[in-house]
């Protein structure tokens, strides 16, 4: 009895080996010499090793650190809100109101993430640059007199350029799960007596949750280490998080360039935390 | 006492598209009883059942709740409530705000929901089960927490869509009891809709049965079963011997039919003439067996042979040929069964018995 237990255990610990392996040299492992590297003295091309901590001193005191950490967040939180704003309907419509357009025309929709994304951002030069088609445009029908540069290298254009990489990863996941809302639950609360602000107030909104909670998942969180975007369309008001690392990193500054990155990952997980404390972890597999 | 019409439908066309799914339904329900709408998938049973809920509206025709018209009014206007095929419960809920959403919707204080809701919950027998999701309770639980739902709301009408269609039998079986009796003790009306026959028998006091879109018959149990007046309702409800005959002789109450070269008398108030072709229905349990011809004369008398037989537990079914080689079906109770495949036998039932039926 005991001995059955015991190999039990044992094949367990084997079979899950690989994972363990796995994630452990390419996660773990990597991030706790980037935690170690972080309490190292601030110093270009070379790593001390003498323990410090520095570099968070300066990360909590320098204001510039706040504000572009605070800029990091609204860039995020705005993007997450308009793509909500704007999927949600999209979705609502190809799945619940025309169903057979739905299964015909979401391909389409996510036909652009194949499109490499360095490619499609440079795209969006072409539409929102200075002397690009919004400005052509502007100027054409004499709203303005010389090309306006707010579109371009701004936290404006961030946004943009977020809600069109992201937009497919909102549809797909609020359409999985309106489609899978059975019509005889809207049947039973007409049938008790629910008007339809009512019905979608306590049938359909509640159960988006595990779309949403999908959704802070895959976009919003990747997105507060987002370093493309900003980098090339950002300019200085679009300034996230991410470019700075990339500006320290590649500039040999590898301590306040590893520190700012743990700080970042800290942010990123009490972000999840907190979303799996409101959700729960079952709205992550299941209604 | 009397019987008081609750819900009247007039003249119910339904079309959708080219298809016609109710053609002309006049259904009068009365209040406080059990009817089932029995009929098989695609009679129009369930679309019969949406209309008078409201969830879609008839082509044409009216219908009536107490004397009022209700035809287009919205499902929340009208005082019916629906129990559905999958039941439709709240998955994101507890059995408490599943049972609670309707007094919620329409604003009712939480004391008074409460007080309801332990009242509802106590007559459906599941009030332990208040706090858990309904997605953890077993298919039977689920059962009653969709009843109490639709029952909180005291409709005058409660309207049931083969909601036992997803239960294994013996759970149905334990389930038809209870449905009696909550019933009974809810006092209000109930519409049962299924395809089977025994949960009509079992459950109903009248029963409706529908094909292609018809109310065809419309009756007491007994009389349904007893008096089919079609052949697809006596073929449909329960077992049934069906020989094809014409009418020879007609006397005051009472025909001579020709079956394949055998007479059948059978008691008719029916218009019939001469030479018509009818069936004649006769239940495989008013065929008596007896190894001796009977004498007494209000009978139908054959000889045949015992094909072969089939023990159901509590009774036997037996196939016997007769003289004209047409093979009739008779049960017998097994403690009387005591015949074997071979064996030269006299069938005889009472002329009151058979029924006949028009093409």
């Amino acid at each position: 009895m005991n001995n059955g237990l015991d190999s039990r255990r044992l094949k367990n610990i084997v079979s899950s080996l690989p994972t363990i392996l796995y994630i452990s040299i390419l996660f773990y492992i990597p991030i706790i010499i980037l935690l170690a590297i972080s309490f190292t003295p601030p110093r270009k091309f070379i790593v001390e090793w003498v323990f410090t901590i520095e570099n968070y001193i300066s990360i909590f005191t320098n204001p510039i650190y706040y504000r572009i950490l605070l800029n990091t967040i609204w860039i995020v939180l705005a993007a997450t809100f308009m793509l909500i704003v704007i999927g949600f309907p999209i979705a609502y419509y190809l799945a619940r109101v025309n169903r057979g357009l739905g299964a015909k025309i979401l391909y389409f929709l996510i036909i652009p993430v194949e499109v490499n994304y360095l490619i499609r951002v440079y795209a969006w030069k072409v539409i929102l640059g200075e002397n690009g088609f919004l400005n052509l445009l502007l100027i054409s029908i004499g709203l303005v007199e010389k090309p306006l540069t707010i579109f371009f290298y701004s936290w404006i254009a961030v946004v943009i350029v977020l809600i069109h990489e992201w937009l497919p990863y909102v549809i797909v996941p609020f359409y999985v799960n309106l489609v899978g809302i059975k019509d005889e639950l809207y049947d039973a609360a007409m049938d008790l007596g629910a008007s339809r602000l009512q019905i979608f107030r306590t049938v359909t909104l509640p159960l988006v949750k595990p779309a949403i909670l999908t959704i802070v998942f895959l976009v919003t969180i990747p997105s507060l280490g987002e370093f493309a975007i900003p980098y090339l369309v950002g300019g200085q008001s679009g300034l996230m998080l991410g470019v700075l690392i990339d500006r320290y990193l590649s500039g040999f500054q590898l301590a306040i360039g590893a520190a700012l990155s743990f700080f970042l990952l800290v942010i990123t997980l009490a972000l999840s935390l907190v979303m799996i404390k409101i959700f729960g972890y079952e709205a992550l597999y299941s209604r | 006492m009397p019987k008081e019409i609750v819900l009247k439908t007039v003249d119910i066309w339904k079309k959708f598209g080219e298809v016609e799914a109710l053609k002309g339904i006049n259904l009068d329900v009365y209040r406080g009883e059990l009817l089932v709408l029995l009929g098989p998938s695609g009679s129009g049973k369930s679309t019969l059942l949406r209309i008078i809920a409201g969830l879609e509206y008839p082509t044409s025709g009216k219908i009536y709740i107490d004397g009022d018209e209700i035809t287009n009014l919205p499902p929340y206007k009208r005082d019916t409530s629906m129990i559905f095929q999958n039941l439709a419960l709240f998955p994101h809920m507890t059995v408490y705000d599943n049972v609670a959403y309707g007094l919620k919707i329409r604003g009712i204080s939480k004391d008074v929901i409460d007080r309801r809701v332990d009242e509802i919950l106590e007559l459906v027998k599941i009030k332990h089960l208040k706090d858990r999701r309904v997605t953890k309770l077993s298919g039977g639980q689920q059962q009653r927490v969709a009843i109490a739902r639709s029952l909180i709301l005291n409709p005058k009408i409660l309207l049931l869509d083969e909601p036992l269609g997803a239960l294994d039998l013996k759970l149905r079986k334990e389930l038809h009891i209870e449905l009696r009796r909550i019933h009974r003790e809810a006092g209000n009306t109930w519409i049962f809709v299924t395809h089977d026959q025994e949960e009509a028998l079992t459950l109903s006091d009248r029963i409706g049965v529908m094909n292609n879109g018809l109310l065809i018959q419309i009756g007491d149990k007994w009389d349904v079963y007893e008096q089919p007046n079609t052949k697809f309702v006596a073929e449909f409800i329960g077992e049934t011997n069906l020989f094809k005959c014409r009418v020879k002789n007609i006397y005051s109450n009472k025909i001579l039919a020709e079956w394949k070269g055998l007479e059948i008398k059978v008691k008719s108030d029916r218009r019939l003439y001469p030479e018509e072709d009818i069936y004649i229905s006769i239940r495989p349990e008013y065929i008596g067996i007896s190894s001796e011809k009977p004498l007494e004369s209000e009978l139908n008398i054959f000889h045949g042979t015992i094909l072969d037989e089939v023990f159901k537990g509590s009774y036997v079914i037996y196939s016997i040929r007769l003289d004209n080689n047409e093979v009739v079906k008779v049960t017998v109770l097994s403690k009387d069964a005591d015949y074997d495949p071979g064996d030269n036998v006299y069938l005889y039932w009472r002329i009151d018995k058979g029924v006949p039926i028009k093409e």
